[in-house]
């Protein structure tokens, strides 16, 4: 009786222990979010996939009424992109703007952004050890995949400020596929300098809220979508793909993103690509081909396009 | 005459014990006899001991020499020279060319093959990971074995790294389009949601 007890107890403990060290990881999770989102600050960070590498500066600002951000790519390539409240301007050289409705860059990684109840759904939270990166000691916090094909992310957190210093997005097999690395930070309590001035520039109003007109009349059918994804019911259009496009879907799982595309058959072999994290995978047909681009595994993407008929 | 016979011989010349049976055969052979003459007399002379040869010695052997035939061992040399003649003019020759630049080009690859496993060796232990040849350089002398099939390689190499780049720019629009796909994508939903609200006011 008395060792039974003494059983229960344990179990208890170490139950209580877990749910508590689960719990200790969702607040450092809260930090992080806090931290991207109420944090005036100015950063440099470096997106690593395989042997390519983009370096991006990053400014915010948050005044009692705005929230401003700005992302400049460091390569000549890119498209400086500026976010006041829930409006992104992506600033063209040769055009004017585009402009969108979103409370986030896309171009930042969407798990600082996402809201926790979304995240919760889809991943467990585990508090690692912590370690010294940059001359600051960061925190170790693993959002690991409840499902299989979803990826894992590592976060490492400015144990101070809770700032992200780095995100690695893990393979099933636990390989970094990309590397989202901090080489700068600085937090202040004005706005950075160069934020104030774009506070107040004119830009263009935002676009109508249209619904959005359907792609393209869908001829095929998709059969099954991996665990936790749902059709997003009316994408945008595809002007520049409108004439050889014959089905096309996006599905989202609140964190990430999967597009299916339906093309005429190239007759080309069937074929898997990586873009850090975004797998590519081209299924070949006799008729059709099936591509799907997204960050899952080539096992899931393989088996979604199997599933269009 | 065995050699085998020669050095038990030899060996007896030089005080060496027979055995019972070697010195039956040797009373029974008179050639053998001979021979172990030949050899005492030798031995004789490398010790400078008094010479039972006689004077003339070096000159009847002189003569010996004199009266020998001419042994004509050119004749194998003509042959090589024969062959390597031939394997000339077959590699200025036009059909040969390829196969001799693939042997040159196999004699390296098995070169450079080698080298790399005997570089490799001593740095081999068991944690280490077993070194990857690139097998580009050996694969790639098996191909030109005639000037035509070459060019039909080279064709289809050409009309293969069209198709590829055609298809990665294929692929780059579609990511693009993902892309683009994923920044509206809150718009999108945004405007659904409008959509469908303004679709269930006048029902209300």
């Amino acid at each position: 009786m008395r060792f039974s007890g003494f059983c229960s107890a344990l179990i208890l403990v170490s139950l209580s222990a877990a749910v508590s060290a689960e719990q200790t990881a969702w607040d450092l999770f809260d930090k992080v979010q806090h931290a991207v989102k109420q944090y005036n600050f100015d950063a440099s960070f470096v997106v690593l996939k395989g042997t390519k590498v983009d370096t991006y500066r990053w400014l915010h600002g948050k005044t009692e009424q705005h929230e401003i951000e700005h992302l400049i790519p460091l390569d000549t390539s890119g498209v400086d992109i500026l976010r006041r409240d829930a409006l992104v301007y992506y600033l063209l050289a040769d055009r004017p703007p585009f402009v969108t409705r979103s409370d986030s860059i896309a171009e930042l990684p969407a798990v600082l952004f996402e809201p926790r109840a979304n995240i919760e759904q889809l991943y467990h939270a585990v508090a690692g050890s912590s370690s010294v990166m940059s001359g600051r000691t960061a925190q170790l916090l693993r959002l690991t995949a409840k499902d299989n094909g979803r990826y894992d992310y590592w976060l490492w957190l400015d144990d101070q400020t809770g700032f992200p210093l780095r995100i690695d997005t893990m393979s099933e097999q636990q390989n970094a596929l990309e590397r989202w690395l901090v080489t700068h930070m600085q937090i202040a309590p004005e706005l950075p300098e160069g934020l104030v001035a774009l506070l107040q520039t004119d830009l263009p109003a935002a676009p109508e809220l249209a619904g959005a007109t359907n792609v393209a009349g869908k001829s095929h059918q998709l059969n099954w979508l991996p665990q936790g994804y749902t059709e997003v019911s009316e994408p945008a259009a595809l002007p520049q793909l409108d004439s050889n496009l014959l089905s096309y879907w996006l599905l989202s799982d609140g964190l990430h993103q999967v597009s299916v595309f339906v093309q005429n058959s190239q007759r080309l072999p069937t074929q898997a690509y990586r873009d850090g994290a975004t797998t590519i995978y081209v299924q070949s047909g006799s008729q059709v081909e099936v591509t799907v681009i997204g960050p899952v595994s080539i096992d899931t993407a393989r088996q979604l396009a199997a599933a269009v008929h | 005459m065995s050699s085998e016979h020669q050095q038990w011989l030899s060996a007896a010349s030089d005080n060496q014990p027979l055995t019972k049976a070697q010195l039956d055969q040797l009373l029974a052979d008179s050639e053998l006899q001979q021979q172990l003459d030949r050899y005492q007399l030798v031995g004789a002379v490398l010790r400078r001991e008094q010479s039972p040869l006689n004077a003339d010695f070096a000159t009847d052997f002189a003569n010996l020499l004199a009266d020998e035939p001419e042994y004509h061992l050119n004749s194998s040399r003509s042959l090589s020279q024969r062959v390597s003649q031939f394997v000339v003019q077959a590699a200025n020759g036009s059909w040969l060319q390829p196969v001799a630049q693939g042997a040159v080009a196999a004699g390296v690859a098995v070169l450079a093959v080698i080298g790399m496993q005997q570089y490799q060796q001593p740095q081999t232990d068991v944690t280490s990971p077993l070194p990857v040849l690139h097998t580009q350089p050996i694969g790639g002398f098996y191909t030109p074995v005639s000037l035509s099939q070459t060019t039909v390689e080279d064709r289809f190499a050409e009309q293969e790294r069209q198709a590829m780049l055609e298809q990665q720019q294929r692929l780059q629009v579609l990511l693009n389009a993902h892309r683009q796909q994923v920044r509206v994508m809150e718009q999108s939903r945004q405007a659904s949601q409008t959509t469908e609200r303004s679709e269930q006011q006048p029902e209300q």
